[in-house]
This record gives C-alpha cells, sequence and structure tokens, in this order.
C-alpha cells in the first residue's frame, strides 16, 4: 500500500533532484566553455552594472517598452511566474515533507492563497496556449515540444490542486502530482525551460553589449 | 424543611448524574474520533481522523504509553504514561526545544509508526481528509 507512494517520495524524488542540479550545472559550464570558444569578447566587455541594469529593468514590471508595449502579457507573465516560483517553495504540505525529511523549514502560504495562486499558473499556462497557437510572432517558433512543454509545466498545479480538494481519487492525483513535479524538475535544465538558468545570462550579455560596445539602452 | 433538603438533595444527584450522562462520555476514549488539538490557532486542514478504540484494537496496541509517552531529561521514561496530561503540554505549537513542536509530534507518533508497520496512513490528505465535519465534542481534549 505505502509501496507507489514511498518510491516517488524518495528514489524518484532524488532522482528529479539530481537531474535539476546536475543537469543545470552541466548547462551552465557547457555554455561557459562553448562562450570562451566561440565568442571570447563577451568576457571582455560584460560588466556588472550593465548586467544587472539590463536584468533590474527586465525583472521589474513594466520596467521595459518591451512590456510597456504588451501590458496583457505582461501582468499575466509576471503574475504567472510569481505563482509557479512561490507556490512550490512556500507551500505548507510541501516545507512539512522538507521538516519531515531533512528538519528545516520557512514561511509558508495560507492554504487558501497557495490554492489560488496554482489557478492563476494553469490559467497563465492557457493564455501561453492560446497565444502560441494565435498570434502570429509566437505561433511561427512554435514547435510540438513547446506544447509538451507547456503540459509539464501545467501538470503539477493541476494534479496538487485536485489531490488537495481531493475530490475523487485523492491518492491517484497525489502521486501523479509527485510524479509529474519530478518530471517538470528534470525537465528544467534540458528544455526551453532552461531560460530559469539563462535569463541573467542573456541579459548581462546583450546588456553589456547594448551598454559597453553601442552605448544605447537594452530596455 | 427536611422534606426540602431531600427534594433538593434528589434533584441534585439527578442533575449530577444527567451531567455526569452527558459529559463524561464526551471525554470517554470511545468517543475519540479526531485530534482536534485546542493549542492550533487557525487550522489550515481539517483535524486529523482519529478513532482511538478501532485504531488500538486494529493496531493491536495495548500499552497506553506506546503513544502517551513521557519524556524527563530527554530519554524516554519506559514504565510512565501521560494520557493524563494533553500533548500540547510538552509540546510548543511554535518552539521546537527541548520538545519537538505540536504539530511535528503529531505527525511523527503516527506516521513515524505507519512507516515502521507500512501500514496505516502516511499522505496528508488521508489523515485530513475534507468532508463533513466532526461534531465538537467528539474530539481529543
Amino acid at each position: 500500500m505505502h509501496g507507489l507512494y514511498n518510491f516517488v517520495r524518495g528514489p524518484l524524488a532524488w532522482v528529479a533532484f539530481i537531474l535539476f542540479i546536475g543537469g543545470s550545472l552541466y548547462r551552465l559550464i557547457s555554455m561557459y566553455k562553448l562562450a570562451r570558444k566561440k565568442d571570447v569578447f563577451v568576457f571582455e566587455y560584460t560588466t556588472l552594472y550593465f548586467a544587472l541594469r539590463s536584468i533590474l529593468h527586465w525583472i521589474i514590471p513594466f520596467g521595459n517598452i518591451n512590456s510597456r508595449n504588451r501590458p496583457i502579457f505582461t501582468i499575466v507573465t509576471f503574475a504567472f511566474h510569481i505563482c509557479l516560483l512561490a507556490v512550490p517553495i512556500f507551500l505548507l504540505a510541501h516545507i512539512i515533507l522538507w521538516d519531515e525529511s531533512f528538519n528545516i523549514n520557512w514561511w509558508s502560504l495560507p492554504d487558501g492563497v497557495a490554492d489560488i495562486m496554482a489557478l492563476i499558473v494553469v490559467a497563465g499556462c492557457g493564455y501561453f496556449l492560446w497565444r502560441r497557437l494565435t498570434q502570429p510572432e509566437a505561433k511561427f517558433v512554435t514547435s510540438a515540444g513547446d506544447y509538451v512543454i507547456l503540459a509539464i509545466v501545467a501538470a503539477p498545479f493541476i494534479t496538487g490542486f485536485l489531490a488537495y480538494h481531493q475530490w475523487l481519487g485523492y491518492k491517484f492525483w497525489l502521486i501523479l502530482h509527485i510524479l509529474s513535479g519530478e518530471i517538470w524538475l528534470a525537465a528544467i535544465p534540458f528544455t526551453r525551460l532552461s531560460h530559469m538558468l539563462f535569463f541573467p545570462l542573456n541579459r548581462a550579455y546583450i546588456g553589456s553589449e547594448f551598454g559597453a560596445v553601442r552605448h544605447v539602452r537594452d530596455y | 424543611m427536611r422534606k426540602r433538603t431531600l427534594a433538593l438533595n434528589i434533584g441534585m444527584g439527578i442533575l449530577v448524574s444527567i451531567l455526569a450522562f452527558v459529559l463524561i462520555p464526551a471525554y470517554s476514549q470511545e468517543d475519540i474520533v479526531t485530534l482536534e488539538d485546542d493549542a492550533f490557532g487557525d487550522r489550515q486542514r481539517p483535524a486529523a481522523v482519529f478513532a482511538h478504540e478501532e485504531h488500538n484494537e486494529k493496531a493491536e496496541i495495548e500499552e497506553c504509553n506506546v503513544c502517551h509517552h513521557l519524556y524527563q531529561h530527554g530519554e524516554k521514561v519506559e514504565d510512565e504514561s501521560s494520557e493524563s496530561m494533553g500533548c500540547a503540554d510538552c509540546h510548543n505549537v511554535k518552539e521546537g526545544y527541548p520538545t519537538m513542536p505540536l504539530m511535528k509530534a503529531y505527525h511523527d507518533m503516527c506516521q513515524g509508526c505507519h512507516k515502521e508497520k507500512g501500514e496505516g496512513p502516511i499522505t496528508c490528505g488521508e489523515c485530513h481528509p475534507r468532508g463533513e465535519p466532526v461534531a465538537s465534542h467528539e474530539t481529543a481534549h
């Protein structure tokens, strides 16, 4: 009876975290090596000031022209990403698992708030799906894998929501929730989700090139 | 006057008996079906389901101190038990030192045994099911 749950919570969770952390290090190191080989000037003109200036302008809502031109997209993407990161990290049930396994704990969101935030993530995925299907600028660069990625991201939140509310088949949704969360985590370094790792580097690169070489703003 | 006193005495006796019938079952083990500890303030989840008698019969627990343990100077006192105390008398809701915080103590007590035996609930929703609220008198003290 405990078997499947213990397997997804125990060994599979380790596999997911090792793939996530190991994969992320691998991707970052390979990117560094590639840059050293192919674009060594990056290291010459990248400066902390222009890097941080660019990161800040793109991490603050409406901090750049692009996001001011697309207010709905900006609101959705910020709400989506904030909820996406905050819910798994600050969910009470998750923190209890950390506490039980490693004796560490931290501040948690009220369950009711986390519930709404999970729905915001799912709604965000719906918006991005609609965008990829209909908006030419997104449609043009969309391949089948992008839909799979959207499903990978939405799945832990949908299954978590269903497990939390215990409407039907609690244990089934719970196990699927853990499994989908692990797939998501493991997928981050190896898919487009790696923008989580590369976003600050991209901005540092572009920000420095625009700031230090072209002497213009990139925001 | 004596008659009045007698009637009063009988009346009091009846009243006490009624109260005893009403109150004592409310706190007897048979009626414990959830672990709704008053020490917790705002609850995020429904109180854990726990039918005291049924559980102990099924789990073949005879000694009270299997669960109602007593610790002194960080050591479990083997022959002592603590069923006359509330869990929150030793386990604070917030501070974890020197004892485990209350929620962790409950989780550890239930899940620790269930994991060890390979039986009984170990996931969140199995102990904290949503649905019909349990009447307030049917709770552990």
